[in-house]
């Protein structure tokens, strides 16, 4: 039973998203505040039967869907939407929805084609740090999908005119973006070290140049140079929106490219 | 003289030296990913005709061990070092309830201020106030200035950790059937294996690997612990991991005539036997626990549940395969004069017994980074400036934002 209302909950989340990523880029071609609305209700409505999709797994499995690539891809959507309506509660600025959303469909996309079949923890998966590792990777990768959202903005509105931009004040979504991205970062380092020492209850070894390990480290060092670039030499503006862009590739290869192109303890999460 | 080395660290400490090197050292891990490692040189030379001698020449072969990596990451540490230790003291220095920075060129004002407010939002807001000349200086998480050494600190100590860890570490497998004992002599203590066994899910998937294992010290004290994936165990500096597990089956071969058991003891999958008067060589090809059959109507391990288990077995004599079998345990094997045949399979365990002193320290090199992260993103120093009528905001790391929550803070009042 549990299976189904996940089936279905996950079916109508993704209808919503999608007629949610419409309507944003309705409201940023019209810069309709009533369509704008709609389309943050149709977000939140979606995110609330994506809530139910994964409670359903969790009950149905026994345990957080945080195990394979489906579930993973699964948290992964969850915390990009999620991550955009608190960005939205604080802000307010909803137009950023017409990016971040489309990201979220893609990985709501890529989870429908994994398998979802609910396959029992593997030892070295019961522990945990799982849930750390996975909970910090969610909200992470979240922060770097809105973070690149927002920088895609800024390099639209970088070439628009001032009454055509989509986000009125490009300084504020360069600042936006970075604080994102400073959140995104702090996680980050949660997941790497989390997974380290869990690596080391597991394995034996904290650190063993794993390739999804070597990845995320990968992606750490994109945005610790974006970090003291911004800090120290005051880059601001189209460079840094493009730093966070390319964090996010990094960050994307690191989830889906390294499970497809390179072998990797850590592809048990098949 | 010492102006030229002040100068000449400061150019080493440089964040231009520092990115460089990360990248240089981003670039050697991707290269390390994207090339198989670890296998023989002329593998490289064959399949990477043009790039060959120099994925050698680099050792990309062996890329994280690569002498070329480790001086990346010894130069890496050097400048990050020399760096924080260059910068700490003008940040100690803003430390100090003195220091003030330049907060009247700030451009985030705000307007139209009540002196009376701005003195008693400072107070509720646990900023440290000074009042002079008609001004009110308020700050607060000065201690935020630290972050970013912190984090450097961690860092710092990681790389320490790891260098001490690699070159001391050590680590062995020990196999160990139920009962068996393997002796620590340098740490002066024996470790028995009392109980080894697998639990199941209904699917028959393996849910945990369990060693019950009791350490006996020279002292003559003793300890008992259960061990299993995820949950080491540690005694004496050592750890004890659940890494490996396999079976083991009783071989006996009788002679048919005297009666005689010409042979027996215990065999590990693949393993084999010679006995000399046949020339024959009994090889276990694998025990299962739980038989299947596979495509090509092979013997595949359905589970390692002992639910129906079957041996196979292939006998070889002169080099020649003789003949193969499937046999249930004491389903005898008829040859020449012998009867063969398998028993008692019990499950032994493979333990990875690991010496890494540095693991504490790697484990606080976590903890320092991560409150230095935590404390240089959200701990930051706040600064505000009440002159002439207007509120002056200032916060170099993140001073848009704090302008916005004082700005509201202040409207809201209104
Ligand atoms: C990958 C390794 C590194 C990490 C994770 C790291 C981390 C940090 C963090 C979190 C900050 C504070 C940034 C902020 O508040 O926005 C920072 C600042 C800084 N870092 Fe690093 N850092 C690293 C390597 C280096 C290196 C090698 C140098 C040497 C040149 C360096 C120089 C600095 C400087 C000068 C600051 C600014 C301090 C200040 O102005 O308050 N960092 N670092």
């Amino acid at each position: 039973m549990y299976q189904s209302i996940e089936n279905i909950t996950f079916t109508i989340a993704f209808v919503f998203y999608v007629a949610s990523a419409l309507l944003f880029f309705v409201h940023i071609s019209k810069l309709s505040k009533r369509v704008e609305r709609v389309a943050l209700l149709t977000t939140i409505g979606g995110l609330v039967l994506h809530t139910i999709a994964m409670a359903a797994r969790t009950i149905g499995a026994g345990r957080l869907p945080f195990s394979n690539q489906y579930e993973f891809a699964l948290s992964f959507a969850w915390g990009i939407v999620l991550s955009f309506v608190v960005l939205h509660a604080l802000y307010r600025y909803g137009a950023i929805g017409a990016f971040v959303m489309p990201l979220a469909i893609l990985v709501m996309g890529y989870a429908s084609m994994q398998s979802k079949t609910v396959r029992p923890l593997m030892p070295a998966l019961q522990s945990l740090w799982l849930t750390f590792h996975v909970s910090s990777a969610i909200l992470s990768y979240g922060s770097f999908a809105l973070a690149c959202a927002i920088s895609v903005i800024y390099l639209i509105d970088s070439k628009r005119a001032d009454d055509h931009k989509i986000l009125a004040e490009p300084e504020v979504s360069d600042i936006l973006s970075y604080r994102v991205v400073v959140f995104g970062f702090l996680m980050l380092s949660v997941v790497i070290i989390s997974g380290a020492i869990w690596a080391q209850k597991a394995w034996s070894r904290y650190w063993a140049w794993d390739p999804k390990e070597t990845w995320s480290l990968i992606t750490w060092i994109i945005y610790a140079i974006y970090l003291h670039l911004r800090l120290r030499k005051n880059w601001r503006g189209k460079s840094a929106a493009w730093f966070a862009i390319i964090g996010f590739a990094s960050v994307i290869f690191t989830f889906v490219g390294v499970n497809i192109l390179l072998p990797s303890i850590h592809s048990y999460a098949t | 003289m010492k102006k030229r080395i002040t100068k000449i660290i400061h150019h080493i400490a440089s964040l231009r030296v520092a990115i460089a090197l990360l990248l240089l050292i981003a670039a050697y891990i991707v290269i390390g990913t994207l090339l198989p490692q670890h296998s023989a040189h002329s593998y490289y030379l064959e399949r990477y005709v043009k790039t060959g001698p120099l994925i050698i020449a680099l050792t990309l072969d062996k890329a994280y061990s690569s002498p070329l990596f480790i001086i990346l990451l010894v130069l890496f540490s050097i400048n990050l070092t020399l760096c924080t230790a260059t910068t700490l003291k003008a940040q100690i220095r803003q430390l100090k309830g003195t220091f003030f920075p330049a907060v009247a060129s700030s451009e985030f004002v705000v307007e139209g201020v009540d002196e009376e407010a701005v003195r008693s939002y400072s107070q509720r807001m646990r900023f440290n106030v000074v009042e002079r000349d008609g001004e009110i200086r308020a700050g607060k998480m000065r201690i935020g200035v630290l972050g970013a050494a912190i984090t450097h600190v961690g860092i710092i100590l990681l790389f320490l950790g790891g260098a001490i860890g690699n070159m001391s570490s050590s680590e062995e497998m020990v196999n160990l059937l139920p009962g068996n004992e393997h002796r620590f002599e340098a740490q002066g203590f024996t470790l028995t294996l009392d109980d080894f066994h697998m639990t199941f899910d209904e699917s028959g998937a393996v849910k945990q690997y369990i060693s019950t294992v009791t350490v006996t010290d020279d002292d003559g004290s003793q300890r008992s612990d259960r061990l299993w994936v995820n949950k080491p165990f540690h005694y004496k500096g050592l750890g004890f991991y659940q890494a490996n597990y396999n079976w083991a089956s009783n071989l006996r071969i009788v002679e048919r005539e005297s009666r005689e058991v010409v042979a027996e003891g215990l065999m590990r999958n693949g393993g084999s036997y010679f006995y000399q008067s046949n020339h024959l060589t009994v090889q276990l090809y694998g025990y299962y626990p739980e038989l299947g059959i596979g495509h090509q109507q092979q013997p595949v391990k359905i589970s390692d549940r002992e639910i129906d288990p079957y041996y196979a077995v292939v006998l070889y004599q002169f080099g020649e395969a003789v003949g193969s079998y499937i046999v249930a345990p004491n389903q005898h094997i008829h040859w020449e004069d012998l009867e063969i045949s398998f028993t008692h399979s019990v499950a032994y365990t493979g333990l990875l017994v690991r010496k890494d002193l540095s693991y504490p320290i790697v484990l606080a090199s976590f903890l320092i980074m991560i409150a230095g992260l935590f404390i240089s993103f959200y701990l930051y120093p706040r600064f505000l400036l009440f002159k002439e009528g207007k509120l002056y905001t200032y916060s170099r790391r993140n001073g848009w934002v704090f302008y916005q929550s004082i700005r509201s803070a202040f409207t809201k009042k209104e």
